[in-house]
C-alpha cells in the first residue's frame, strides 16, 4: 500500500471502519512510516474523547472478579509452570545425588553383605562336617565368642557377638597359640549391632589355644602386649 | 444497529483530558499509565489490578453503548482486558497515550464483537427494512447517549453528513463499505466524509482544550 493510499485511510483505520484486509494493508504501512504513526496517534487522540464522552456506567462487581480470575488463573498457569521446571530440576538434580549416594552405599553394603554371608556360608559348611568342633571363648569381656574349626580340612572360624567397640586406635587381634608361643591370625573390628565372623585357615593340630587382644590399629603388633579378653581351648 | 434499550445509571462528571500533570506526584498520568502497560507486560497483577480499576468503567460504559446489551459489554470487556493482559508489551509509549492505546484496544474489540453479532442475527436495517437507506435515527439514538459536552459541541460543528458518516462508524461499527451500502451513496464519498470529518473533529477538539486552559 502506497503512502498515499494510507494515509487517506488513516482516519477510517482509527475508527476501525475498514474491513479486515484493509486494516491490515494500513497497519503494515503504519508500522514503517513515522509520519503516519504521528498522524495515527494524533486520530487516536480523537477516537478516544469519543470513546469517552458516552455515559459512563459502572460495571458489576462480579465483571471484576471474573476478569481477575481469568488473568490469576493464567499467572498461577505461568508461575506454577516456571516453580514445576525450576521444581522438577531440584529434584532431578537431588535425585541423582541420593541416587550416587544410595548406589554408593548399595554396593558398599551389597559387599558387606555378600561378605558376611560367605563367611557365614563357611561356618555352615563347617558347622556341617562331622568332624567340625566348636569351642566357647571366655575371659574379661561378656561378650559370646565361639571358635568353630574342622581340623580336618584346617579351616575356622571366630564367630563374636556384642563385642564393645574397641575405639579408634585399637583393634582386635586374633592369636593362634601354639604351646607358649602366639602367632597372628589377624586384625578385626566389630561392626555395631553385627556379630563378627572371621575366617581362618590354619594347620589347628598345632595349636592349643586361640585367643583375642586388643592391640593398636590398624594392623595389630607381632605379639600381644596386652592380657587376651577371651580365650578358648581347642 | 441498536443502541441501547433506556437504562437507569449512575451519572458521574467526566474528564476528557486525562492526560496531565500531576502536580502531587510531580509526573504525569500519562507517564503513570505507560508505567502500568510496562508492568503488566512483565505479568505485575497488582499493575494489572490497578489498570482495570481505572478502566473499567469506561471500557464497559462504550461497550454497553455500542453492544446495547448489558450481557454482551461483560463478555466484551472480559476479552478486551484478556487482551490488555496479553498484550501490554505491544504497547509503545512514543505513538500515543496508553489510554488511548487501551480505548483504541476496547473500541476495536467491541467493533468486533458487534460485527460478530450481526453475522449471528438477522442485519436489523438490511434492505428492505425501514430504517435502511438512511442512519438519521440511528445517529440521533447514538448521539443520545453522548454526553460529554465538548464531544458533543465538536460532533455538531460538523455537517450532518460528515456527523453521520463518523457516528455510524465508530458508534456503529460499521465499515465504510457498510455504510456506504446502507446510505446508498458511493464509498469515495463516505471516505471523504470520514476524513473531513476526523480533520474537523481534531481541530475543534483541540481548540476546545485550548480554550478551557
Amino acid at each position: 500500500m502506497t503512502h498515499e493510499h494510507a494515509s487517506e485511510l488513516l482516519a477510517a483505520f482509527a475508527l476501525h471502519a475498514l474491513d479486515r484486509d484493509g486494516a491490515r494493508a494500513v497497519s503494515a504501512h503504519v508500522r514503517s512510516c513515522a509520519e503516519c504513526q504521528r498522524e495515527l496517534a494524533s486520530l487516536q487522540g480523537v477516537t478516544e474523547q469519543l470513546g469517552s464522552a458516552v455515559r459512563q456506567i459502572s460495571p458489576p462487581p462480579g465483571l471484576r472478579e471474573a476478569v481477575l480470575a481469568r488473568t490469576q488463573v493464567r499467572q498461577d498457569l505461568v508461575q506454577l509452570r516456571r516453580r514445576w521446571a525450576v521444581g522438577l530440576a531440584g529434584a532431578a538434580a537431588l535425585l541423582l545425588v541420593v541416587l550416587a549416594g544410595l548406589g554408593v552405599s548399595l554396593s558398599r553394603q551389597f559387599t558387606a553383605l555378600s561378605t558376611r554371608l560367605e563367611a557365614q556360608e563357611q561356618v555352615l559348611a563347617l558347622l556341617s562336617a562331622p568332624s567340625a568342633r566348636s569351642v566357647s571363648m571366655s575371659g574379661s569381656v561378656t561378650a559370646a565368642a565361639r571358635f568353630v574349626y574342622d581340623p580336618n580340612r584346617g579351616r575356622g572360624a571366630l564367630v563374636v557377638s556384642d563385642l564393645r567397640d574397641p575405639g579408634r586406635e585399637f583393634v582386635y587381634q586374633v592369636w593362634l597359640i601354639a604351646g607358649t608361643q602366639p602367632e597372628s591370625a589377624g586384625v578385626f573390628r566389630p561392626a555395631p549391632g553385627q556379630s563378627v565372623v572371621f575366617p581362618l585357615a590354619a594347620d589347628f593340630s598345632r595349636y592349643q589355644a586361640v585367643a583375642i587382644s586388643v592391640e593398636r590399629a590398624p594392623s595389630g603388633a607381632p605379639q600381644p602386649t596386652t592380657t587376651p579378653i577371651l580365650i578358648g581351648k581347642l | 444497529m441498536t443502541t441501547g434499550t433506556p437504562q437507569r445509571f449512575v451519572e458521574r462528571p467526566m474528564r476528557f483530558w486525562s492526560v496531565g500533570w500531576d502536580v502531587d506526584r510531580g509526573v504525569t498520568e500519562a507517564d503513570q499509565e505507560a508505567t502500568l502497560l510496562a508492568r503488566i507486560a512483565r505479568r505485575d497483577a497488582i499493575a494489572f489490578e490497578t489498570l482495570y480499576d481505572r478502566y473499567s468503567r469506561p471500557v464497559y460504559s462504550l461497550a454497553v453503548r455500542m453492544l446495547g446489551n448489558p450481557q454482551a459489554a461483560q463478555e466484551v470487556a472480559q476479552e478486551i482486558f484478556l487482551h490488555i493482559w496479553r498484550g501490554a508489551g505491544e504497547f509503545i509509549p512514543t505513538r500515543g497515550s496508553a489510554r488511548s492505546w487501551v480505548l483504541s484496544l476496547a473500541h476495536h474489540r467491541t467493533v468486533d464483537a458487534l460485527r460478530r453479532q450481526r453475522v449471528r442475527t438477522v442485519e436489523p436495517l438490511a434492505e428492505g427494512d425501514p430504517g435502511a437507506g438512511g442512519g438519521a435515527d440511528v445517529v440521533e439514538q447514538a448521539l443520545r447517549g453522548v454526553e460529554g459536552a465538548t464531544v458533543r459541541s465538536a460532533l455538531m460543528t460538523l455537517s450532518p453528513e460528515q456527523r453521520e458518516a463518523i457516528v455510524l462508524a465508530f458508534y456503529g461499527g460499521y465499515t465504510q463499505q457498510e455504510i456506504a451500502n446502507r446510505l446508498r451513496i458511493p464509498l469515495g464519498t463516505v471516505k471523504t466524509r470520514i476524513r473531513d470529518g476526523m480533520q474537523r473533529l481534531r481541530v475543534q477538539l483541540v481548540q476546545g482544550e485550548e480554550e478551557r486552559e
